[in-house]
């Protein structure tokens, strides 16, 4: 009988502690942090660019190389989102979201957000293999 | 007895813990183009010698709609469509192989189980994303790439005494040359000129 009320506080402690993964919104949800910031940097890149159009269609050529369907492209905000399956694992998701912005005369400021199935992608490599690609794009579409 | 117990739901409590955290991440070497994405663009893409993107554009709409499609979303600044198509995506093989393991499964009962139902493929959504590009400064020749897509939904099936639930999804991009070369047959004669790769 003892053993079987240890079986169970186990399982129960189990339970909660298995609870502990689920994510809960708190004060400091839209703060911040230093992970976001580095984050922020490393989704970011500037080019050399002077028309913002140019690039645009450059990240939307990228997203294309890359075999992403584009859902959304909208010029006068400079925003593009795509999708795709993560072939040739059929079962995981990525979204994208591109922002082109111009920072200053000549510069445009491209920034990329990248989802895993609802998780974002903080790996630094991925976002420099991105802009890897997008360069090619806009090197290949200048000539 | 009871400590072999209590070490087994510890081991199990252990296990559905580590499972509950740990999710698929990508690889390094994701968005990296490959030899692949080489090959796809050249079977994706055509040039058209035009300055009029507007007219290659909404004659892409209407090829894409002679082929039912329906246009979904278009934005004439970036040249961009996005096309839309649902079909019915049953073949009789996979019923047939449906059926064949039903039946090579049934001694399974035996074993206190049920035997396996594989879910088919029930039903298709065909996408198209279409690109136009200027590809010279002067804007006189211009690149048309166009992507087409299925995105498979299944149904349900059984495995074990787990039913699989229907709705199961997976997409893959269309890779079948002819249908691209029809496509682009289509539009060169509705701008009439002639679509050529580099």
């Amino acid at each position: 009988m003892f053993e079987m009320r240890t079986v169970r506080q186990i399982l129960i402690a189990a339970a909660l502690l298995g609870q502990g993964c689920t994510p809960q919104p708190g004060e400091e949800l839209l703060a911040p942090s230093v992970a976001q910031l580095r984050l922020r940097s490393v989704q970011s890149r500037t080019f050399d660019v002077h028309d913002r159009m140019l690039a645009l269609r450059g990240v939307i050529a990228a997203l294309q190389d890359l075999g992403f369907s584009v859902e959304r492209a909208e010029e006068p905000l400079g925003l593009v989102t795509a999708a795709r399956f993560a072939e040739p694992n059929f079962y995981d998701v990525v979204r994208v979201t591109v922002t082109v912005r111009p920072v200053t005369e000549g510069r445009i400021l491209i920034r990329v957000t990248a989802i895993y199935n609802n998780k974002p992608i903080e790996d630094p490599k991925i976002y420099q293999n991105f802009f890897a690609t997008v360069e090619r794009s806009l090197f290949v579409s200048r000539n | 007895m009871g400590k072999r117990c209590v070490i087994l739901a510890a081991a199990l409590a252990l296990l559905a813990l580590c499972s509950g955290c740990v999710r698929p991440t990508p690889p390094e070497e994701f968005f990296q183009l490959t030899p692949q994405s080489v090959a796809d663009r050249a079977i994706q893409t055509r040039m058209f010698e035009t300055a009029d993107a507007t007219e290659l554009l909404s004659a892409s709409a209407a090829v894409l709609q002679d082929l039912g499609f329906e246009v979904e979303e278009g934005v004439r600044e970036l040249g961009f469509l996005r096309a839309a198509k649902e079909r019915s995506a049953r073949e009789y093989g996979q019923d047939i192989t449906r059926v064949v393991v039903w039946i090579l499964t049934i001694p399974l009962i035996m074993g206190n189980s049920l035997p396996v139902l594989i879910p088919v493929d029930l039903h298709q959504k065909i996408a198209a994303t279409l690109v136009a590009r200027p590809i010279n400064p002067d804007a006189t020749r211009y690149e048309v790439r166009i992507t087409f897509y299925r995105v498979v939904w299944k149904g349900e099936g059984l495995a074990g005494r787990d039913a699989i639930p229907p709705g199961g999804q997976w997409m893959e991009m269309i890779r079948e040359p002819k249908i691209y070369q029809q496509f682009f047959a289509k539009l060169s004669k509705a701008v009439f000129l002639e679509a050529f790769t580099l």
